[in-house]
């Protein structure tokens, strides 16, 4: 039940994190922000969005819920490879031409998000469910 | 809501301003004037429903004149090609009705017996008047002739067959108008073809500002003009069109037309005058002749025959070749005379498709290049308008500036926006009285409102600090090989030879920085007499010793930087040290200036070693050649790199590389610092003093003396429906479609690609504005405005017809060295090739089905020269080859140049200038003013070298001299004062001029090749005939039309290209 909660806030900040890179992307096309600052919001907030769904996949890897696992495992993949090549932050320079792959490769994470969102909910309730 | 816009450069800016999403809203605006534009679009800027082109129409009815002012609506009518006017009697009318557009269609038919008496106006004078009084100089006489016809009336039914896009604009679908039209049964026709400007003259021209429909039935004046020309001479002559094809009529220019011309009246004028001349240029090369062949549109170009069969049926001297050098498309400068040069704005195909479907069959880019400051030649400078205290007049939507596409109505209160049609108030101070045309009584004396180019002074508004001072800093490498390759002499030298000249005096700021393993500061306070310099040893942490004197005023300290100046080269004559840190005397140098911005020119010659951003040595493994990890070789190393270039960017800070090493030192990542800073490279291979001195200081007197514009930010703006969406060059976006650009000059070129983003464009014009907002050397604020209009078409033939090779090669390969940053070379190339390949295809299939190709590869007259260009960029330096090829420093920064190259310089480059010069030399008369007589371009195949022969090679970079073998020795002697025998080694040889006329003249053509392209130096080589491996790796490998070492020839190259193009044709 624990883990569920656990899980549950894990994933409500991963969905924040998410939005707000999305938000920033949005800014910057719409000009309300400079590709500066922009570029400077969303590279502070990359790192903590990795870690936390790192944390997230550990969790359910200690806690035995093979099925969340694995559910998750591709995204900590995608993170790795990113970050192993170096390609996890923005780049100021050439934001520009590389906005509609950020926006995209984020709102499928945030689909992939909410969707994993749905199912620790289930398994939350019907944990809770079980115990009563 | 503040004010400042994106253009306002500035440390401070980007507050967080609410920018709305649409083109023309605040952050479009170079400024956003407060006052004007309070609310950030209360109004969405262009969810009002106006229509671009709507007012026209509207304002037709009642025939105000105000609506023809300068508005080109019918551009095509214009050109001098009008010549081919119409027959009038069913072609005005109908055209106009039946088009959707407002062109007049000019159906090219030429009735008029050759005899015709018209005097033909010089055109220019032309389009001016008549966009200036259209309808006061209609002569009454023609009025009459209108009636007499009755010809309105039949206008109208023809509005049934709306000029289709027929794609080849086959005949019959062509002419069924005018044979339904006309009543009379087919008059003897004049048999004769005319080549000679038809009579359409002025009386035709006003009709062609006149707007379409609406006119025709509401308000017959207009009219007759149409028919004017026809009613002089032969008002009963005119028959069906139709009759006249049988006929045969070799070249005329009525056939021709007809397939763009007729059924797309808008494009009618230009193909009559091209197919001609095509005729004439290739003779040899043409389609059997025939009926058939009479009408065609295209050039060909007989491609071998049978599959399989050794010959390779291509007549190599038929091919084309741009032997006259790069030609501005004049055509649609023509059409829209109010447009800015050429020079400063080329699009690739200056007709815009009307819908994406036919942009995506284009398959060539459509864009555009801007070449901002281009050097203006003398008596066209661009001249300079301040508003005073009445602000620059402004669209207050869309913040286009007023220019001479912008109409005023309402007695001259109001003032309609070109782009977003927006109506504006015209400022008290700004009003002036419209004449009966509608034309402001005192355009004449507004260069805004007659020029395409101006430059307007900014208000403080468009500041957001004082204009910055023109201030240079130098970050000089004083390491081992930096002092032995006499690199920091020649730049000291250079450096104080110029410092009379650098601009802006009194204002010049300037400042030194050394390093090699240390970082060396120079106090250059005014008080000093010598300068003092501190040594920071710390690079992890760096510090900038002195807070102020690191900068100094030049006029105040110029004695303290003479002195620096002549001791720099011996202050460290006995360096040993090896070592570079580079990246921490960047990081100090950025501290320095960040304060004020300005241009950092750096001097390196060794990989950086030290301190934060030094670099592997890792140019060196062949094996990631062909790999897909190829491309990372090309992109900055550390992402050290590209930030600090962000940083510089936004501190106005613009930098230059000068690369010296004759090893690898990682041109990518140095370079990446003046990519994104507006900046440039330049690279000098294995410096030596001795050799390289004088290009060295040719160049960087060049960079400091040249005129250049601080602080600037580029704008492009264009009509509703269009818009510029990728950005190809030297500069940082600051935002979706504002370009920063610390320092600029007339050195640097931009491309752009233009993407419909409605389905369907509703407008007939596409208007193109630039803006460059920047502080020029004097301390002003200025803005420099370029505004271009373009037609849009609905017909596939007439972007063919219209393309611009130049602008089109220009883009293209910018974008395969783009492509080259993240993909294989291989990729690269045949990306290129692909593009052409799918290009020529879609042109084939146009005509494919109403002519007989064969064996015949065929292209539109425009595009001739594109293959070869094509093959030229495949051979180029950023492109060529693989690992062994080319060094990867050289193949970096040749890519680096290309991408800031302008149009002319890039073709130059491809297809470089080969003539010879023996006959010319030996002749004891000639003055250097007869070289053009004497010699001419030669192709660029080793055929055209002979033995017996002098040549001279130029690139625009370097100029190569070819002696033959059997070169008369009186010559060589005189060149190089001794016998070409005695010479073991040409390399170490360097030209000086003797005491005899032919060095001298030698000397004078070298003299006029530099002046021609300033923008280099080109460094003379001189080679001899088998003289290996030199003669191959300077000027064999350079022939691009020869096949050598894997790559093909051009002969190879056309089939290739022809088979593939015939391939699923």
């Amino acid at each position: 039940m624990l883990v569920w909660l656990f899980s549950f806030f894990l994933l409500i900040a991963l969905l924040g994190l998410l939005i707000f890179q999305l938000m920033s992307l949005a800014d910057l096309e719409f000009d309300y922000i400079n590709p500066y600052d922009s570029a400077l919001r969303i590279n502070s907030v990359v790192l903590p969005e990795f870690i936390t769904q790192g944390v997230l996949c550990l969790l359910f890897l200690l806690s035995g819920h093979w099925f969340m696992f694995l559910l998750c495992a591709p995204n900590l993949y995608y993170n790795f490879r990113l970050y192993t090549r170096r390609q996890h932050l923005v780049d100021v320079t050439e934001i520009f031409n590389m906005l509609d792959w950020e926006k995209k490769q984020r709102f499928v994470k945030l689909i992939y998000t909410v969707i994993l969102l749905f199912f620790s909910i289930f398994w939350m309730v019907w944990t809770a469910l079980e115990d009563d | 809501m503040q004010p400042m816009g994106n253009e306002k450069p500035g440390p401070t800016n980007f507050p967080g301003r609410p920018a709305s999403p649409f083109l023309s809203s605040g952050p479009v605006v170079e400024k956003t004037g407060p006052p004007n534009f309070p609310g950030r679009p209360a109004s969405p800027p262009f969810a009002a429903p106006i229509p671009f082109l709507s007012p026209v129409p509207a304002e037709n009815e009642k025939p105000g004149p105000p609506t023809f002012l300068g508005r080109p609506l019918s551009p095509f009518v214009a050109a001098p090609q009008t010549t081919m006017t119409t027959v009038p009697s069913f072609s005005g009318p109908v055209a106009a009705g039946s088009e959707a557009s407002g062109y007049r269609a000019a159906p090219p038919v030429r009735f008029n017996g050759p005899s015709m008496p018209f005097s033909h106006q010089p055109l220019p004078d032309v389009v001016g008047d008549f966009q200036r009084f259209p309808i006061p100089s209609y002569p009454s006489s023609i009025q009459s002739v209108t009636t007499i016809h009755g010809l309105p009336s039949a206008g109208q039914p023809m509005l049934t067959q709306p000029g289709l896009p027929s794609p080849g604009g086959q005949q019959q679908q062509a002419f069924p108008p005018p044979i339904n039209f006309r009543p009379q049964p087919p008059q003897p026709q004049i048999p004769s073809v005319l080549m000679r400007p038809p009579p359409q003259s002025s009386n035709f021209m006003p009709r062609g500002s006149v707007p379409p429909l609406p006119l025709e039935s509401s308000f017959p004046g207009p009219k007759p003009n149409l028919q004017s020309s026809i009613m002089h001479g032969y008002p009963n002559r005119q028959t069906t069109p139709v009759s006249n094809v049988p006929l045969g009529q070799a070249a005329s220019p009525f056939i021709t037309t007809q397939q763009g011309g007729f059924v797309h009246p808008t494009m009618g004028a230009p193909p009559l005058g091209m197919n001609s001349r095509e005729q004439l240029q290739y003779p040899g090369v043409g389609p059997p002749v025939g009926v058939q062949s009479l009408v065609e549109d295209f050039s060909s170009l007989t491609v071998g025959s049978v599959p399989g069969s050794m010959d390779p049926g291509i007549d190599s001297k038929a091919l084309p070749r741009p032997l006259d050098g790069d030609v501005e498309p004049d055509s649609y400068f023509q059409m829209y005379p109010l447009n800015c040069h050429p020079k400063y704005l080329r699009l690739t195909s200056p007709a815009i498709p009307n819908s994406q479907s036919l942009l995506s069959r284009w398959h060539l880019p459509l864009g555009a290049v801007v070449h901002p400051l281009a050097e203006a030649s003398d008596g066209e400078e661009v001249p300079i308008v301040n508003f005073g205290p009445t602000g620059i007049i402004r669209c207050r939507r869309c913040r286009t500036y007023v220019n001479p596409y912008v109409t005023f109505t309402d007695g001259g209160r109001k003032w309609r926006c070109n782009i977003c049609a927006l109506l504006n108030d015209v400022p008290g101070d700004y009003f002036s009285l419209l004449d009966a045309s509608g034309r402001r009584c005192d355009a004449d004396q507004r260069p805004e409102l007659m020029k395409g180019s101006v430059e307007f002074v900014a208000p403080t508004e468009y500041m957001v600090r004082p204009p910055m001072p023109p201030l240079y800093f130098f970050l000089i490498d004083v390491s081992l090989s930096a002092v032995r390759s006499g690199m920091l002499e020649t730049v000291a030298k250079t450096i104080k030879s110029c410092l009379d000249d650098l601009p802006g005096f009194p204002r010049t700021q300037i400042g030194f920085l050394t390093f090699d393993s240390a970082l060396h500061f120079y106090n250059m306070k005014s008080s000093l007499t010598q300068p003092q310099m501190m040594v920071v040893a710390d690079l992890d942490d760096i510090f900038v010793p002195l807070p102020d004197d690191l900068l100094v005023n030049l006029s105040e300290s110029r004695s303290v930087v003479d002195a620096f100046l002549d001791s720099l080269p011996s202050m460290f004559q006995d360096n040993v040290n090896i070592e570079s840190a580079f990246g921490p005397a960047l990081k100090a140098a950025f501290m320095v200036m960040s304060q004020l911005g300005g241009k950092l020119l750096i001097f390196q010659s060794t990989l950086p070693s030290l301190g934060i951003g030094r670099l592997k040595l890792r140019g060196d493994d062949i094996r990631v050649y062909g790999t897909d990890k190829e491309h990372a070789l090309r992109i900055p190393e550390d992402p050290f790199y590209k930030q600090m270039a962000a940083d510089l960017t936004k501190y106005q800070i613009g930098v230059n590389v000068y690369a010296f090493s004759d090893r690898y030192s990682d041109i990518a990542s140095l370079g990446t610092l003046a990519k994104y800073t507006g900046g440039q490279v330049y690279y000098y291979p294995s410096f030596q003093g001795g050799t390289h001195k004088e290009k060295l200081s040719y160049e960087l007197a060049r960079d400091l003396t040249r005129e250049t514009a601080w602080e600037s930010v580029m704008r492009v703006r264009c009509g509703k429906g269009v818009r510029f969406t990728t950005y190809h060059g030297h500069f940082m976006l600051r935002s979706t479609d504002l370009l920063a650009l610390p320092a600029v000059d007339c050195d640097k070129a931009f491309a752009m690609q233009l993407s419909l983003e409605e389905t369907l464009l509703t407008t007939q014009t596409v208007y193109i504005q630039v803006a460059l907002l920047y502080t020029s050397s004097s301390g002003e604020r200025r803005i420099r405005v370029h505004t271009a209009a373009a037609p849009v078409v609905s017909d596939l033939g007439e972007m063919y017809r219209h393309a611009d090779t130049g602008s089109l090669v220009c883009l293209l390969s910018r974008l395969a060295i783009e492509k080259t940053l993240s993909h294989k070379l291989e990729d690269a190339r045949h990306a290129i090739q692909l593009r052409i390949v799918k290009g020529l295809r879609e042109y084939r299939n146009l005509y494919a089905v109403q002519h007989r190709l064969g064996g015949r590869m065929i292209f539109p007259e425009s595009l001739k020269f594109l293959p070869l260009y094509g093959l030229a960029l495949l051979k180029s330096i950023p492109i060529r080859g693989g690992y062994a090829d080319v060094q990867l420093d050289e193949r970096c920064a040749a890519g680096f140049n290309v991408m800031i190259l302008p149009v002319k310089r890039l073709l130059k480059a491809l297809y470089p200038t080969l003539i010879r010069i023996d006959e010319y030399l030996a002749k004891a008369t000639t003055s250097a003013d007869d070289l053009g007589n004497f010699s001419k371009r030669l192709p660029l195949s080793a055929e055209s070298l002979d033995a017996r022969g002098l040549y001279i090679y130029d690139d625009g970079f370097r100029i190569i001299i070819w002696f033959g073998r059997m070169l008369s020795s009186n010559i060589t002697t005189s060149l190089l004062g001794v016998d070409l025998s005695g010479i073991p080694d040409l390399s170490k040889v360097s030209l000086c001029e003797h005491d005899n006329h032919i060095s001298r003249k030698l000397m004078g053509i070298l003299k006029r090749f530099r002046e021609s392209d300033p923008s280099f130096y080109q460094l003379c080589h001189l080679v001899r005939q088998g003289e290996q491996p030199r003669e191959s790796l300077l000027l064999l490998f350079n022939l691009i039309e020869d096949q050598s070492g894997g790559t093909v020839g051009y002969v190879d190259w056309i089939q290739q290209i022809h088979r593939q193009v015939q391939q699923s044709a």
